[in-house]
């Protein structure tokens, strides 16, 4: 309940909003285009003109588009998600009551999510609409209704994803990141635990060298072992990539850790004492179950550094053991038509989609995340 | 719509299974095989033949140069056989990369020509399939409108230049391949050998006289009449500047010329001709370079799977594929007739044009090349300190990997 | 916590970081001193093919039994350092043209140089002043609305810098949609990836568009834990807006504004993504690109180690010199906690 005081004069109401539109206007539009892009054939794509791009006149004589309906559609089916995920937490108590095992209930959420969106995505969008759509086309007056009004087609999709392939590229992607979350959470939250609990000279200084560590640019890393990994065999192969990342990782996620488990009261480490837990247990019994957030948080940061990741991949993964986003870069290098450009502009969407879902999922433990980070000492 | 629904199957079942049928091709391939090419039309054409028979993925990408030897020398090869032209061939050959071909040749090669066998003390290394060289593409509509001779040296180009841009008729009236890199490089090696014949005096590096003047003042002048941001076109850029009737002449590869008349992409469908590459002096060779591409088979795999990657190439070279598709690049078979567009690669080399120097200093002065002249073309760095820095980085460079 | 357990804790996490990062800046320091080479020795070879036979004489790479090249590291001392620094180059230059600073970044370093400092330092007193201005409008949002806002506010920050950088290229190369609008505004020719200035100013906004709402994060954070109690006091006092942001607000974020800071500079001195994602190799140089272009094979398929190294040691001073400061008041914070 604010004062008074902090009521805004119309003025500042105006700049305030200006503001904020413009910005989000800034952030969100380039994103968009390329999305907006990759759904459209190339000649539309790379029109220069910002409507054709949009509303792509030569997608829809050839293949066809989004309909009045399909758009009505497609709002309702958003508006619904947005509901559903909103509720998100209240659904996931209901689901808890009948099972009690939270682990259980949070996979069963996600697979009604999952299960939700294929309906209403796939059948309720499709079929249903399609099928709307031939009904009203010959009803006189409502016939304007199935016209298709925005180009539409996701043959680049298609392309990209069975025919070149980047399947591969994305369980290549799927299991560095998840090799570099897992290793570098179970080492990283033992030391962070440690550093916690510990005003010892030798934390002091670990943690400095960890600060420092985190300033070296990681070409300087790959150079002190490229020739290395190449001469024992370890080109192309993910694991050397993996312990790579996590090793660079560390410092930036001890330091979060840390700073997570100082929120801990010390008291909960020697009530467990007394109660004849050794150290190791009171840290994984005890004060681990009441770590969960941090350790999620910390674990999305260490997946977008290993999903976002160019330098290290580039230099050490190539042929089948490619990941993501260098494998973009080999895209732009594969074009010899424009067909081969817009392809590659959904490759580029399809690397962002993944990151759109985290963010709307984890936007509360990005931001705590980001600022706990800043609770250095 | 229904598309969406098999795309997501598709990622469902994660199935990998290759997107092939198995109906152009006489004989299923067991054993996993990978390639390492570039990109242009030719290697798609080659390479989606072999993806008929089965259990194939091939990689291509215009930068395979950035990769090819890293990947080959793995152990194992990432790759089970790789697309080479004459300059990277002899890179994955320095680096003992590559097994000789005789005994598979003797199995499975028996249609292969004798001008195909690239040999290196005798012993098959690689297989050639097609000849490239850079040549003028020109709009000949343009050229009758205007009533211009088609050039033959570039002074000529300069010419029928500036009165296509009086004219107006087109954005630019040239295109060239002067991407930073080795695109660049490529352009000053063909320019300088129009006015001289090697780049080395013995082990040094011999470009800092009056042809290396000579040569970056003509492709300050070319660039003159290109599109702004040539720094950043390569032959895909040039070939679309083509097909959506932006330029009117460019010296272009001999394996883009089919995709001029696509009907798909292209709107000057039938308009653009080609002529030998114009030289440099009257009455000189051309400014160009000739050059083979074709597939090395890696040595770091077993012997069976080099085996079944050879008789799978064998599937993408055959004749019968190769002549479906003539105009993807000058082929080297003698099988079928050659495509209409081939007429210029044929026309620079009858005229004279060397192939290229391949060695391991040439590599090393064409990546020299490629980043020292950006700065020249810019006006950011004057001739004279521009070849000096050619000399001093090739030095640099050459030292550091003892070559020198 | 006892020793031995504290010990026992941290030894997996500092062992992977002694391995992966403190051993591998020893041998890039090493490395900095010496050529790798393949061992050479010269053949006469015959080579035909599709054009002709000839024979030539040339250098070639020594294989052994199982067909692989043997490399050898020579000592060359400080050799590398003075082909990056080229200081014979510099001083000739600098007789020539004077202090120049067009023509001394005509040597690759000083480019790279440049290029990294100016990248840091410019952008970040827009980061710092975008952010505080985000963070203070989203303060004095509707409460519905600052969700949503947050959400769109924390994509640049997440998305993948190379790809962020490709969304942004593909809106102004060639006739992309926002460069045919200047044209049409301004009604003449633009080509933005034409000149090397264009591009830089999209590199320098990338990174602005990328790390403000990192910013924005912590400075909203931390506008919630400003003293409501003293702005009442101030404003009965007669302060007016602008006047209580200078002396209540800002002092009272200022740890977190050097923390940014810090955390900023750190990560755009490393400026690498942004030159692969829009292309601009032949245009733009930094540090950590330098460094990467010497890694990569050249056409001949060899790396040049040693010029990598020295780059990186090199590149290091720079991290060095931006560290003191905040080393120096850790140390001092350290020191008084002691006493």
């Amino acid at each position: 309940m604010e004062s008074k005081l902090f009521n805004l004069s119309l003025s500042l109401k105006v700049i305030v909003g200006i503001s904020i539109i413009l910005w989000s206007f800034i952030a969100l539009f380039p994103l968009l285009w390329v999305f907006i892009m990759s759904i459209k054939l190339p000649i539309d794509s790379f029109a220069a003109n910002p409507l054709n791009v949009i509303i792509g006149p030569n997608t829809l004589k050839q293949v066809g588009g989004l309909s009045f309906i399909n758009l009505i559609f497609l709002c309702f089916s958003i508006y619904i998600y947005y509901k559903f995920f909103k509720s998100r937490e209240h659904y996931f108590l209901k689901i808890n009551n009948l099972t009690n095992n939270k682990l259980i209930s949070f996979l069963l959420l996600v697979l009604i999510f999952i299960a939700l969106f294929l309906v209403l995505f796939l059948f309720f969008n499709t079929h249903i609409a399609n099928f709307l759509n031939n009904i009203f086309k010959y009803i006189p007056f409502l016939k304007i209704l199935s016209k298709p009004l925005i180009g539409f087609t996701t043959q680049h999709f298609i392309a990209v994803w069975s025919e070149n392939e980047f399947y591969i590229q994305f369980l290549n992607t799927a299991m560095v990141t998840l090799g570099v979350v897992t290793i570098s959470l179970t080492v990283g939250t033992l030391a962070g635990y440690a550093l916690s609990r510990s005003s010892s000279l030798i934390a002091f200084w670990l943690l400095v060298a960890a600060l420092v560590f985190r300033a070296l640019p990681h070409s300087v890393l790959v150079t002190g072992y490229l020739e290395l990994f190449i001469d024992y065999g370890l080109y192309g192969k993910k694991i050397a990539v993996i312990i790579l990342l996590v090793a660079i990782n560390q410092p930036f996620t001890i330091w979060m850790l840390r700073s997570f488990f100082m929120n801990i009261p010390q008291d909960l480490d020697e009530a467990a004492q007394i109660d004849g837990c050794n150290p190791f247990q009171a840290f994984w019994l005890v004060i681990m179950p009441l770590m969960w957030p941090g350790v999620i948080t910390t674990g999305l940061f260490s997946f977008l550094l290993a999903y976002n990741d160019y330098l290290v991949c580039a230099l050490l993964l190539d042929g089948q053991s490619q990941t993501m986003v260098p494998a973009i870069m080999q895209y732009f290098n594969m074009e010899t038509t424009m067909t081969d450009l817009v392809e590659s502009i959904a490759a580029a969407a399809s690397i962002t989609l993944p990151l759109f879902i985290l963010v709307m999922f984890f936007q509360k433990q990005i931001v705590s995340g980001l600022t706990q980070g800043s609770v250095k000492g | 719509m229904k598309k969406l629904f098999i795309l997501f199957s598709v990622i469902a079942s994660f199935s990998l299974i290759g997107f092939s049928s198995a109906k152009a091709c006489e004989y299923k391939n067991d054993v996993p095989l990978t390639s390492l090419t570039s990109g242009f039309d030719a290697w798609k054409v080659v390479t989606s033949a072999m993806e008929e028979c089965g259990n194939y993925t091939p990689t291509l990408d215009q930068e395979y140069k950035d990769k090819i030897v890293a990947a080959l020398d793995s152990n194992p090869s990432q790759y089970s056989l790789a697309g080479v032209s004459a300059s990277t061939n002899v890179a994955v050959l320095d680096a003992g990369l590559t097994r000789p071909l005789d005994d598979l040749i003797a199995k499975h090669g028996g249609a292969l020509q004798d001008n195909q066998k690239v040999t290196i003390n005798g012993q098959v290394m690689a297989i050639a399939m097609m000849t490239n060289a850079q040549h003028l593409f020109y709009r000949e509509d343009i050229f009758n409108d205007l009533g211009i001779d088609v050039p033959t040296t570039y002074d000529e180009v300069i010419k029928a230049a500036k009165v296509i841009q009086n004219a107006g008729v087109v954005d630019y009236p040239l295109g060239g391949t002067f991407k930073v890199g080795w695109n660049l490089g490529e352009e000053f090696v063909n320019m300088y050998l129009g006015y001289a014949d090697t780049f080395f005096d013995g082990n040094m590096v011999a470009v800092n006289n009056g042809n290396g003047y000579e040569t970056l003042k003509m492709l300050k002048k070319l660039t003159e009449y290109m599109d702004p941001e040539y720094l950043n076109s390569d032959s895909t850029y040039v070939q679309q500047q083509f097909q959506q009737g932006k330029i009117a002449m460019a010296n272009l590869w001999a394996s883009r010329a089919g995709a001029m008349d696509n009907a798909e992409e292209s709107s000057v469908v039938g308009l653009v001709k080609f002529a030998s590459a114009p030289s440099a002096k009257k009455g000189g060779k051309p400014a160009s370079t000739l050059w083979w591409d074709g597939i090395v088979i890696s040595k770091n795999i077993s012997d069976e799977e080099a085996e079944a990657a050879f008789k799978l190439a064998m599937v993408g070279l055959d004749p019968a594929n190769l002549g479906a598709s003539p105009e993807a690049a000058p082929w080297i078979s003698n099988a079928f007739d050659p495509a209409p567009s081939n007429i210029g690669a044929v026309m620079t080399a009858k005229g004279g044009a060397a192939p290229y120097p391949a060695s391991a200093q040439m590599s090393t002065l064409h990546g020299v090349l490629g980043n020292v002249l950006p700065d020249y073309l810019t006006g950011a760095a004057t001739a004279k300190a521009t070849l000096e820095k050619i000399e001093a980085d090739y030095i640099t460079a050459a030292t550091e990997k003892g070559l020198l | 916590m006892n020793k031995k357990t504290f010990l026992i804790f941290t030894m997996p996490s500092f062992m992977m970081m002694v391995f992966f990062i403190a051993i591998p800046l020893c041998l890039v320091f090493f490395q900095s001193f010496h050529f790798k080479q393949d061992i050479l020795e010269i053949v006469e070879r015959e080579k035909c093919d599709p054009f002709g036979c000839k024979t030539e004489t040339l250098k070639v790479p020594v294989l052994d039994e199982k067909g692989n090249r043997t490399k050898i590291n020579i000592w060359v001392g400080w050799e590398n350092y003075k082909n990056i620094l080229k200081f014979e180059e510099l001083n000739s230059i600098i007789k020539n043209n004077g202090y120049s600073w067009s023509a001394i970044q005509s040597i690759d370093f000083y480019q790279a140089l440049r290029f990294t400092i100016t990248f840091t330092f410019i952008t970040l007193p827009f980061v710092l002043i975008f952010g505080l201005c985000l963070a203070l409008c989203v303060n004095n949002l509707l409460n519905r609305l600052k969700g949503p806002v947050i959400f769109i506010t924390l994509l640049p920050f997440i998305i993948t810098p190379v790809i962020g950088s490709l969304s942004i290229k593909w809106l102004f190369i060639g006739d992309g949609i926002v460069t045919s609008l200047l044209e049409y505004i301004l009604e003449k020719d633009i080509a933005v990836f034409a000149k090397a200035w264009s591009i830089e100013l999209l590199v320098l906004f990338y990174r602005i568009w990328h790390t403000t709402p990192f910013a924005f994060v912590i400075f909203y954070a931390a506008l919630q834990t400003v003293d409501k109690d003293r702005i009442e006091a101030a404003f009965v006092d007669g302060a007016n807006r602008f006047q209580r942001l200078r002396y209540i607000v800002i002092p009272h974020i200022m740890p977190l504004i050097v923390f940014v800071t810090l955390i900023h500079l750190m990560d755009a001195y490393r400026v690498y993504d942004e030159i692969v994602g829009f292309g601009a190799e032949g245009f733009l140089n930094s540090l950590q690109w330098m460094t990467y272009d010497f890694l990569r094979l050249d056409d001949s398929g060899s790396r040049y180690i040693g010029r990598a190294s020295a780059t990186s040691m090199l590149t290091m001073i720079g991290i060095v010199i931006i560290l003191i400061p905040v080393l120096r008041r850790v140390f001092r914070e350290q020191k008084e906690k002691k006493n």
